[in-house]
């Protein structure tokens, strides 16, 4: 099977969409993470969920995560906010990684060395300038896993 | 000081240093390349760098930041920074001005036992939630606690590096430290308070709203294992104790602060990695290499020319040479680390200290190490880079999205540095000359 095959329809955000826009739509969807697209709307990064959190989560509470403990609960369920007004550009890490992109004749193999590599949980497909979707990990798992 | 080896070694050792305090390469792979270039020339041999007292790696200093590291480590983990630091605010009630207080004196305080980065490593992520909660300017909270670490680590043998050295070098006690250096921490904190209050004036705008916010904090969370706690807080009270009962017990410092860590990595249970996780690898080779470098200058008689130098420079006059001592410290603190400088200059000061043994009119030479420390540990106060607490507390607040920018940090440093160092001077006065 080839990645062209495989490839699903998949939400897209871009550089300027509101983080808090981006938070709600990984959650409405149980997403992994998203495709971030440039101008031209091809790929420009992933941007997984758990980034979304690294960065809606004060850095005080990184560095000292029994901090998390003291704070009461009203304060803990309102930690979200901070995505709100921010651009998903902010959100990205600040080191470039390898973006997560096969080609639509990528084989099953190659997705899944490209998914390892990159530690995404999602790879876009694009063929011939034109994105096709994404491979998601649950997808490839299912897909290469014995019955 | 006869051939090229003491020229050699001054080679060497100048741009070892100007590699340190420039930060071309790192700090650590610049004092051990120097030592091994050292050890390669012949400067200095194995005999010398690893077993003399005189020109060898100090391991009284190694160990003794070696064993107060395991403890700060397993101390770190019960959570008791956070609690205090939770339960001061909720005392001060909210109001900004008696939260910086409560803050910058536990911050001193626990920095007078510990190391100073590690307590501004553990206040500084509190003070952020806490001036979140109360709506004020976290910069100038992070400000204060930096300054307050480096005079609250003044105080002690263990507080601040450069006293490590100075103690083992100057053959100076727990005590020792706590009869002269600690009186004067105490009063330059009162006068620090009254300076947090005119210089970050506009930071204390109180709104009892946010106030309630903080009252909020529960700082019993904070402690997840409380038999950890006791068990880490007895130990440490243990090994304040030995340092005190030096003349009674006769155990060096670094012998108690190691018995104190193997003793609490064995009854805390933790995993070793984790035990020793608060441990400065690179921190502990950047001072063997340090000393295997000034050891260099020593066993090529370098050092030995440069205190017959001073000591004709300063013709004995005891005053004259202790004021010099404690201004060139501070100034040279404030630009390059503290810790090569006092390394450097121990041996010299140590020279000179026994030259005036008998020939000081009647004054303690000691008074030359003091001035020393005063001006190493206080110095490093008026810049941005002039202490590790102070590079640390910009790097949070940096990642913290509340970037302190050197200039801004400095304008503040510098006043405090001036000061401390200014009421220094009477201090020194009155205990050691006026009489004499």
């Amino acid at each position: 099977m080839r990645a062209r095959e495989l490839a699903s329809e998949f939400p897209t955000v871009g550089l300027e969409t509101d983080a808090l826009v981006a938070a709600r739509l990984l959650a409405d969807q149980n997403l992994p993470g998203l495709i971030v697209v440039d101008e031209h709307g091809l790929p420009d990064t992933i941007l997984p969920g758990t980034q979304v959190l690294r960065f809606a989560l004060p850095r005080y509470v990184q560095d000292d995560p029994k901090l998390a403990a003291v704070v009461d609960e009203v304060t803990a369920d309102a930690f979200c906010q901070a995505l709100a007004g921010t651009p998903v550009r902010d959100l990205l890490p600040t080191k470039a990684r390898e973006l997560p992109v096969a080609d639509g004749g990528d084989t099953v193999l190659e997705i899944a060395a490209l998914m390892a590599r990159a530690r995404s949980p999602v790879v876009a497909v694009v063929e011939h300038r034109r994105l096709l979707g994404a491979v998601t990990l649950d997808a490839l798992l299912d897909r290469i896993l014995p019955r | 000081m006869t051939g090229w080896l003491p020229w050699a070694a001054i080679a060497v050792f100048t741009v070892s240093y100007v590699l340190i305090a420039t930060e071309r390469i790192h700090r650590v792979a610049a004092a051990l390349g120097g030592a091994a270039v050292m050890l390669a020339l012949g400067i200095t041999d194995a005999e010398a760098a690893f077993f003399s007292e005189e020109s060898g790696v100090d391991w009284n200093v190694v160990f003794l930041l070696l064993g107060m590291m395991i403890i700060v480590g397993v101390l770190r983990q019960t959570g008791v920074f956070e609690y205090l630091a939770i339960w001061a605010v909720k005392r001060a009630r909210g109001r900004p001005f008696r939260v910086m207080v409560l803050l910058v004196l536990i911050t001193a305080v626990a920095s007078a036992l510990l190391d100073n980065v590690t307590t501004v490593l553990l206040v500084a992520p509190v003070t952020l939630l806490v001036c979140e909660r109360l709506g004020v300017p976290v910069v100038p909270f992070l400000i204060a606690e930096a300054l307050a670490s480096n005079i609250g680590g003044t105080a002690t043998l263990v507080g601040d590096p450069p006293n490590i050295i100075i103690a083992s070098r100057g053959g100076l006690s727990f005590n020792d430290f706590l009869s002269v250096l600690a009186p004067l921490v105490v009063g330059l904190l009162v006068v620090f308070v009254g300076l947090c209050r005119v210089l970050f004036r506009r930071a204390f705008t109180y709104r009892p709203a946010r106030a309630d916010a903080v009252m909020g904090l529960s700082e019993r969370e904070a402690i997840t294992d409380l038999r950890l706690l006791v068990k880490s807080l007895v130990v440490l009270t243990a090994v304040m104790l030995a340092f005190v009962l030096h003349t009674v017990l006769h155990l060096e410092p670094s012998v108690v602060a190691l018995l104190g860590a193997g003793l609490l990595v064995a009854v805390s249970k933790l995993p070793v990695s984790d035990a020793l996780a608060e441990v400065e690898w690179p921190t502990l080779a950047f001072f063997m290499g340090l000393f295997v470098m000034v050891g260099g200058l020593v066993h090529t008689g370098v050092i030995e020319k440069l205190s017959e130098a001073a000591a004709e420079a300063t013709e004995g006059e005891m005053l004259l040479t202790s004021m010099v001592l404690l201004w060139a410290s501070a100034a040279l603190s404030a630009i390059i680390d503290n810790i090569p400088y006092v390394a450097t200059m121990s041996p010299i000061v140590a020279d000179l200290v026994e030259a005036a043994q008998g020939n000081s009119g009647g004054t303690d030479p000691n008074v030359l190490w003091w001035s020393l420390a005063l001006g190493a540990d206080l110095g490093g106060n008026a810049t941005a880079v002039g202490a590790s607490a102070n590079v640390v507390i910009l790097g949070i607040a940096e990642r913290n999205r509340h970037k302190i920018s050197f200039w801004e940090f400095t304008k503040y440093g510098l006043i405090v540095a001036v000061i401390t160092v200014a009421l220094s001077v009477p201090y020194l006065y009155l205990r050691f000359f006026a009489f004499t």
